[in-house]
């Protein structure tokens, strides 16, 4: 009988028994053991000195000193949640990130009340409760395996007939279940190769435990949801506060450069058709017609330059509805575009003056890279949301990034976008087609 | 007849470059070369040795004050080039920069002033022969701002208008033209202003606009 393997599971195989072989020698494996091994200490520790304030504060509760104590109790488990982060970064390379520091309000009741209230120091102090369970866990599942193996490897050469085994292995396999016969070179044998096995297999009882550390710490010593909320609406609003400046900055570029000039130049060349007029002795009639020819163009061209920048500004059309604005782009598109919407509700204007300036930025830029035929427009609402879908047939390999460069006008509003809470998602395979879909809330 | 004056125009907006061009030419000046960047403005002096350049504040590349960087460099370059700033906006502290060590031959106008044709001919010939014209919207931001308006508030009403006037670089007849007054007037009032602000007199013209200035800006 001929057994067939398929080489797929041959290499996959293979690549087991390589990382079991390799896995006790690699620095992640002892790393970890040492961050089971500190931490288990600083559990013990963290666990009694909490306990002990706890107790006194509670018992003297009912006076400022026993509130204090409590505050301090908290302010020391803020402490070793820190000491902690330190060692899971040390030596876990878990980059957990600092809470916002402890900031008391001014005089001792200030401080009171803030340390009572301090949220990090409530959660770092659940932490140091469940890790001392965890702890104990670790010894007996984890610890235990790797001072098995040890002892194993190292019982037969002292010549003493039994290993000191505990924990896990001592629960599942009783004194003895290893040894054939009770001395001898057999029964020594016999013994190392239980102490080789649990070599290999200690490193990942202690991933498991870690791994469930890893997530505790994650959860209770980082940043507080309510805090990490703060943060990111933070950053949002920076980032429209900025894209708003930039905004104001680059209308007054366009009128400063665009507007501007050509009003002053108006006024110029009517100031020298002016004086030309005035100048009766030598009056060409020829010349201040042309000044005032040119006048009059320069006049039209800056009607025409404001007329621009004010819709560039707010989009007269979106008054009407983004169903009217957005058709109006559909139509003035270079690549023929096709509109399809469904709304049931009207969103209110900052969404709809995202919407219409995404689906603006979007054709234009199939219009200058995608190098398409057709592209289509597609707006919808699901419930809360508002659904924009932009796709091209064209070449496609369009990456935001490249966007953003090519338009700064895109970048901005992926800002404006992230900032009432949207998506912003691009999928553009090379040789496409490229598809664009932002969802925006139909209310900010 | 005299000599032409040689301009040079550093101006990035084509419509304004184009628009000056025109004007000066039709005013009798020679414009040996009008350019949209501080470095060829440099290399347009270098070339041309012109008497007076127009300089736009604002220009590429990064748009704030290359235009005013640009000048002042010239100014230390080439002695006896007149300077003519020409910007949208007025900001003091440019003007102060501009005439950090000397009046002769800088002038600071808004763009607008171009619209009156004849004074803007009158302030450029006026730089190009040594002169100072400040626009008057720069004297009215020296004065709102300045802190000696004790001194200030001793002066008569017209004794202000005076004032103003000097420091817009304007020559004793000039004023005497402006305020329909004889330039004997004039005279008294100058010498009345340096006596209540307590100012050595000064002969010429871009002395005693650098004595007002620095007057008001202390």
């Amino acid at each position: 009988m001929v057994i067939v393997v398929s080489e797929e599971l041959e290499t996959r195989v293979r690549e087991i028994a390589r990382t079991i072989l390799r896995t006790p020698f690699t620095k992640r494996t002892w790393s970890e053991l040492c961050f089971l091994s500190v931490g288990a200490v600083l559990a013990f520790f963290g666990f009694a000195f909490v306990v002990l304030t706890m107790a006194v504060g509670v018992v003297f509760a009912i006076t400022f000193f026993g509130l204090a104590v409590i505050g301090l109790s908290l302010r020391g488990a803020r402490a070793i949640g820190g000491v902690q982060r330190r060692l899971a970064l040390g030596l876990l390379d878990e980059q957990i990130d600092d809470p916002d520091p402890f900031a008391p309000r001014r005089g001792f009741l200030g401080w009171l009340q803030s340390a009572l209230r301090d949220r990090t120091g409530w959660r770092a102090m659940a932490y140091v409760v469940v890790k001392v369970p965890l702890a104990i866990f670790a010894i007996f599942t984890a610890l235990s395996v790797w001072f098995d193996a040890f002892t194993c490897l190292i019982t037969p050469l002292g010549g003493a007939s039994q290993p000191h085994e505990f924990g896990l292995v001592r629960g599942l396999f009783p004194p003895g279940y290893f040894s054939i016969g009770n001395t001898g070179g057999l029964h020594g044998l016999a013994i190392l190769c239980s102490g080789v096995v649990l070599f290999f297999a200690a490193p990942w009882g202690v991933r498991v435990v870690v791994y469930i550390d890893r997530f505790l710490m994650r959860a209770l010593l980082g940043p507080d949801a309510v805090a990490v909320r703060v943060r990111s609406l933070e950053h949002a609003r920076a980032q429209t506060v900025d894209a708003s400046a930039a905004t104001l900055r680059r209308i007054e570029r366009d009128l400063h450069d665009g507007t501007q000039a050509q009003l002053v130049a108006l006024a110029m060349r009517l100031g020298m058709a002016k004086e030309k007029l005035a100048d009766t002795d030598h009056l060409d009639l020829d010349q201040v017609s042309e000044l005032v020819n040119d006048a009059h163009r320069g006049a039209k061209e800056a009607i025409i330059e404001l007329r621009d920048l004010a819709r560039g500004i707010h989009p007269p059309v979106l008054d009407i509805g983004l169903e009217g604005a957005l058709s109006t782009l559909a139509a003035r598109s270079t690549v023929p575009a096709d509109l399809t919407l469904t709304l049931n509700d009207r969103p209110t204007p900052a969404i709809e003056s995202i919407a219409y300036f995404c689906v603006a930025e979007l054709l234009a830029n199939v219009a200058q890279h995608a190098n398409a035929s057709r592209a289509s427009i597609i707006c919808t609402q699901h419930s809360r949301w508002l659904r924009l879908v932009v796709r091209d047939d064209g070449i496609g390999g369009a990456q935001l990034s490249e966007l953003g460069s090519s338009s700064s006008g895109l970048t901005g509003l992926t800002e404006r976008v992230h900032a009432v809470d949207g998506r912003f998602e691009i999928v553009s395979p090379l040789r496409g087609p490229t598809v664009v879909t932002v969802d925006l809330p139909m209310h900010a | 007849m005299t000599r032409p004056v040689r301009v040079v125009i550093a101006e990035d907006s084509a419509i304004l470059r184009d628009g000056l061009v025109q004007l000066l030419v039709d005013r009798g000046f020679v414009v040996s070369d009008a350019v949209s960047e501080p470095d060829a403005l440099r290399r347009a002096v270098e070339r041309d040795c012109p008497d007076v350049v127009i300089v736009d504040i604002r220009m590429p590349p990064t748009f704030t004050d290359e235009g005013l960087r640009a000048a002042i460099d010239l100014r230390r370059l080439h002695t006896g080039l007149g300077i003519l700033m020409f910007s949208q906006y007025i900001e003091t502290r440019y003007a102060s920069e501009l005439l950090a060590d000397d009046a002769a031959g800088v002038g600071y106008l808004l763009k607008d002033r171009v619209a009156d044709v004849s004074e803007f001919v009158e302030a450029l010939t006026r730089v190009a022969s040594g002169g100072t014209a400040l626009d008057p919207e720069v004297v009215t931001q020296l004065l709102g701002a300045s802190r000696r308006s004790d001194s200030i508030s001793v002066l008569s009403a017209r004794e202000k208008e005076v004032l103003s006037l000097m420091a817009e670089g304007r020559s004793n007849a000039a004023i005497a033209s402006e305020l329909v007054i004889s330039e004997g007037t004039v005279e008294k009032h100058v010498a009345s202003i340096f006596t209540k602000f307590d100012l050595p007199q000064s002969q010429s013209d871009h002395r005693r606009v650098l004595a007002v200035l620095r007057f008001l800006d202390s």
